[in-house]
């Protein structure tokens, strides 16, 4: 997900464009990243040591870790972290970035740090950030005053969007509505069987390719338009999410799930305090509807 | 092969079941939209083996399995759910439901668990 997020703040701020960036992605699922190009961007090593090391390696028969502890800029378990991370997310697009001349590593780490400025993030939210891991990365784009339980609902929607409709989806900044007009919407509420206070819901509105390509690649149907059939399968989609929300919370609470909604025509979504998610597909804008102690209602 | 009755509310849950069912040589007889449609279908058709989804408006699944052993005490009904619904999963086991399949759906579990209601 850090690909797209920053891949896409890199081509609002024009520092590439999105031909470049779609080029950089083809490259990133063939990169394998560089010792150096880790080392440098976890700052355990500067950009000068790394490139020293490069030149030694090109008249020696070593590998870089090898040369980078026998010059003493890595200890052993550095080089073995720094394996560790060769597939990271942030790591190949940095590296398909530069290999294809789009930007140097420099440029690309001072545009990662205007980044963590216009998102106001920490230090350490950017750790999570490169971590790939979206359980570390949705929670960054969620209010401060989520309710842990509503957190781990939205975590396991984008867990299982990422794992059954499209890989590269990435998210936006949420926030409260209290109601949002959509054409199209599909939504599950759920209820405690005995205590009626526990309600939740959650549904899914946007863009009519969005929702197509949920539809379509859940149902593994064509669907042309958004229309019952084809909301019928987002509200599939919404179901199996809310199944492994009520398992995972089973221990603290039965949720009791009622059959899913969804209607075609424009509509009012209201849920009193509702969470609204962007969730981009195919660069197509969702809206990931959540609530807590309410239900959705049309 | 089996006549199979699908009950789901969810057109998209019933075009997947019925690929897969077919797909492994079974018969799907009927499908029906609500737990009140797949009693009547099943006092209609008699088929082998029902598959009935829990979650349905009119009349839900565990309804429905009730009215089901009432006109046939040795019907074999998988229910279908989401994960998540363990209470309703043992209610379902109490009224006699032979077999439990979650969504999304695992093909070959699906299979397997037909195939051996049907040779039993």
């Amino acid at each position: 997900m850090i690909n797209q997020l920053f891949g896409n703040y890199l081509v609002k701020t024009g520092a590439l464009s999105r031909d470049q960036l779609e080029r950089a992605f083809e490259t990133q699922k063939k990169v394998r990243v560089k010792l150096g190009l880790i080392a440098v961007t976890e700052k355990l090593m500067t950009l000068e040591q790394s490139e020293e090391v490069n030149k030694l390696q090109a008249v020696m028969d070593k590998r870089f870790g090898d040369i980078a502890i026998e010059k003493g800029y890595l200890t052993d378990d550095q080089v073995g972290r720094l394996l560790g991370l060769q597939g990271n997310q942030y790591l190949t697009f940095a590296q398909a970035v530069t290999d294809n001349g789009f930007m140097t590593l420099k440029e690309f780490e001072n545009a990662f740090s205007d980044y963590q400025k216009a998102l106001a993030f920490t230090l350490t939210d950017m750790e999570s950030l490169k971590s790939g891991d979206s359980d570390r990365i949705v929670p960054l784009f969620l209010p401060n005053d989520v309710d842990e339980l509503q957190k781990e609902h939205v975590l396991i929607a984008v867990r299982t969007l990422l794992r059954l409709i499209d890989s590269d989806a990435y998210i936006g900044r949420a926030s409260w509505v209290s109601s949002i007009p959509a054409k199209g919407v599909a939504f599950q509420c759920l209820a405690g069987e005995k205590n009626q206070d526990t309600k939740v819901a959650l549904g899914l509105i946007g863009e009519e390719d969005g929702l197509l390509r949920v539809a379509g690649t859940f149902a593994k149907e064509e669907f042309e338009k958004v229309d019952l059939d084809s909301l019928d399968a987002v509200a599939e989609f919404i179901n199996c999410i809310n199944g492994m929300f009520a398992t995972k919370v089973s221990s603290k609470v039965f949720l009791d799930m009622l059959p899913p909604i969804y209607r075609e025509e424009n509509v009012t979504v209201s849920g009193g305090r509702m969470l609204k998610l962007p969730i981009f597909v195919d660069g197509n804008e969702l809206q990931l509807l959540s609530t807590y102690d309410g239900m959705i209602n049309i | 092969m089996s006549r199979i009755l699908i009950v789901d509310d969810s057109r998209t849950s019933r075009k997947i079941l019925r690929s897969i069912l077919e797909d492994a040589g079974h018969d799907v007889v009927g499908e029906a939209m609500d737990g009140q449609d797949g009693v009547n279908k099943y006092k209609e058709m008699r088929p082998d083996l029902v598959t009935l989804d829990i979650t349905m408006p009119v009349m839900d699944g565990l309804e429905a399995l009730k009215c089901i052993r009432e006109v046939n005490a040795e019907a074999k009904v998988i229910m279908v759910t989401a994960a998540g619904q363990q209470n309703k999963m043992i209610d379902a086991i109490k009224l006699g439901a032979s077999e439990f399949v979650t969504k999304p759906f695992e093909p070959d579990e699906i299979v397997k668990m037909v195939n051996k209601l049907a040779n039993n």
